[in-house]
């Protein structure tokens, strides 16, 4: 039992990689998981405009995008990106694995953030954007000043819920073969363990990343919790106000968004 | 129809006989589901009329149509002239000259009252954001919501959400204002002061107005004419009061009978 317990809790490994896991290990995880996030906001919400396009040609290949992105495992991914693009030549970050990692991550993040905006976006009642149209405003504008800006305040948990899933996801970089100063908490923990044979610096790589992921998810299940109960009228009373907002209006089926 | 009102090159038809809205041979379907089989009607300039019939009869359907909101699946319509069922008509301009009250307000959640109303005034109007805001507080003051200038839609009564919504439309000095149902998600304690805002539109600043609705006391006292609606079809129009007092098809009949 001893040699049990030692094997996870050796508290000499963990105070020796502890160090290396806050300040290296800790940076590069979110560095790479946040500039992933922020790669896949930008592809995300573009895949998610075209996945609602009433015109086929523009949701097919969006489509096919996040259905392999989605399909395929995360390490498959990282893979065909990190080792395969340098291998065949496609050097865009110079000898950098970090560049890959965060390339990789970011596009699988992309197809689930897609989904998450589409969602959104689509959740926003039909007369929000009829409101828009029947002022004169164009289809571009009512869609970006009208029903994305609400689309996507009704996914902000979700979003925030997907950086926790970069986080973790960073984690599958190690096997790029990351360079001293590049390491993200695993790798740091996966050196670590093959020179001592001692798993103790997995469970203090798993710790940093519960005390960071832990605190993050219940700070997002809060604000979830702010942003849902805000959405009632604060003058009570059960007027009309408190009427969720329709209700499909007869023949908003055929309203032609490009009309 | 004679062939003097139908033709645009007509010699003798001065500029202000042209209707406002004229809608020829309109038809509409959803899939397999035929709306409107058929519907002709013109409204004057400055003339009110209330499209009136059960529910499922698509008055809201061809109210939606005038502004081409819902895409007639064949038929014309006019407005001031204007073929907007042309395909090569800016219908964004037309659009913008044509405003609209739906039935649940539509109010943008995410924007306070005032800005509601400057939105469109910044992006179609292309007004700056000084003017935009002056005018927004303009038309809440005119129907008497100026202090709520700053609330959400979500904390606006019903009322209150729908006569902004007026005022947005108002806002953009549109030449027709189409009114779908304006009443009907109301409390009937606020009822009053929505329909108190669109007849002072329909009497005293001679509107043209399309306006569906059941409230049938609205409709005799503001309406210059009442259109029944039935099956996809207009089964009987006249002035309002003649046409609700004294009803000549059994289908009206019944219709008010029920609802009166």
């Amino acid at each position: 039992m001893g040699d049990f317990l030692h094997s996870f809790f050796d508290i000499h490994q963990i105070l020796a990689v502890l160090p290396s896991l806050l300040g290296e290990g800790l940076r590069n995880t979110l560095i790479i998981a946040s500039l992933a996030l922020i790669l896949g906001l930008v592809v995300g919400l573009l895949l998610a405009m075209l996945l609602i396009s009433t015109r086929w040609w523009l949701r097919m290949p969006a489509r096919v995008y996040v259905d392999v992105f989605r399909g395929l495992p995360a390490i498959v991914t990282v893979s065909l990106i990190g080792i395969g693009l340098p291998s065949a030549g496609v050097r865009l970050f110079g000898q950098s694995p970090m560049g890959y990692a965060i390339l990789a991550v970011g596009l699988i993040n992309a197809a689930y953030i897609a989904e998450i905006f589409r969602s959104g976006i689509q959740s926003v009642p039909p007369g929000q954007a009829e409101a828009g149209r029947s002022l004169g405003m164009s289809h571009l504008s009512t869609q970006l000043l009208v029903v994305v800006p609400q689309g996507i305040r009704n996914v902000l948990p979700a979003l925030a819920n997907q950086f926790i899933v970069a986080v973790k996801e960073s984690s599958l970089v190690y096997l790029l073969g990351l360079a001293v100063g590049e390491r993200e908490l695993y790798f740091i923990a996966q050196q670590a363990q093959s020179i001592s044979y001692n798993s103790s610096s997995f469970v203090a790589a798993g710790l940093v990343y519960i005390v960071f992921t832990v605190p993050l998810t219940h700070l997002v299940n809060w604000f979830d919790k702010r942003l849902r109960e805000g959405r009632r009228p604060a003058s009570g009373g059960g007027g009309p106000a408190a009427t969720p907002q329709p209700l499909i209006p007869v023949g908003a089926t055929g309203f032609e968004a490009g009309a | 129809m004679n062939q003097v009102s139908t033709s645009p090159q007509a010699p003798d038809e001065a500029k202000a006989d042209v209707p406002a809205i004229e809608l020829v041979d309109i038809c509409k379907s959803f899939g397999l589901v035929e709306v409107l089989k058929g519907v002709s009607a013109t409204v004057a300039r400055g003339e009110t009329v209330c499209l009136i019939g059960a529910s499922g009869s698509g008055k809201s359907t061809l109210l939606r149509c005038v502004n081409l909101l819902s895409p007639p699946t064949s038929g014309t319509i006019r407005l001031h002239g204007q073929t907007i069922t042309d395909p090569k008509v800016d219908l964004n301009a037309v659009r913008s000259r044509t405003g609209m009250v739906f039935q649940h307000f539509n109010l943008f959640q995410h924007k306070s009252a005032v800005d509601n109303i400057a939105l469109a005034l910044r992006r179609v109007r292309k007004m700056s954001r000084e003017q935009a805001r002056e005018r927004a507080l303009q038309q809440l003051d005119k129907v008497g919501l100026r202090a709520l200038a700053s609330a959400r839609p979500s904390h606006l009564s019903g009322g209150q959400q729908q006569r902004v919504a007026i005022a947005r439309s108002l806002a953009m000095e549109p030449d027709i204002m189409l009114f779908d149902e304006a009443t009907s998600a109301l409390d009937p304690e606020l009822v009053k002061g929505v329909l108190d805002v669109m007849r002072d539109l329909a009497t005293s600043s001679g509107m043209t107005m399309m306006v569906v609705t059941h409230e049938m006391n609205f409709a005799r006292e503001v309406a210059d004419r009442v259109l029944f609606v039935d099956s996809g079809v207009i089964a009987e129009e006249g002035p309002a009061r003649q046409l609700l007092t004294d009803p000549r098809t059994p289908r009206l009949k019944s219709f008010l009978s029920q609802v009166l």
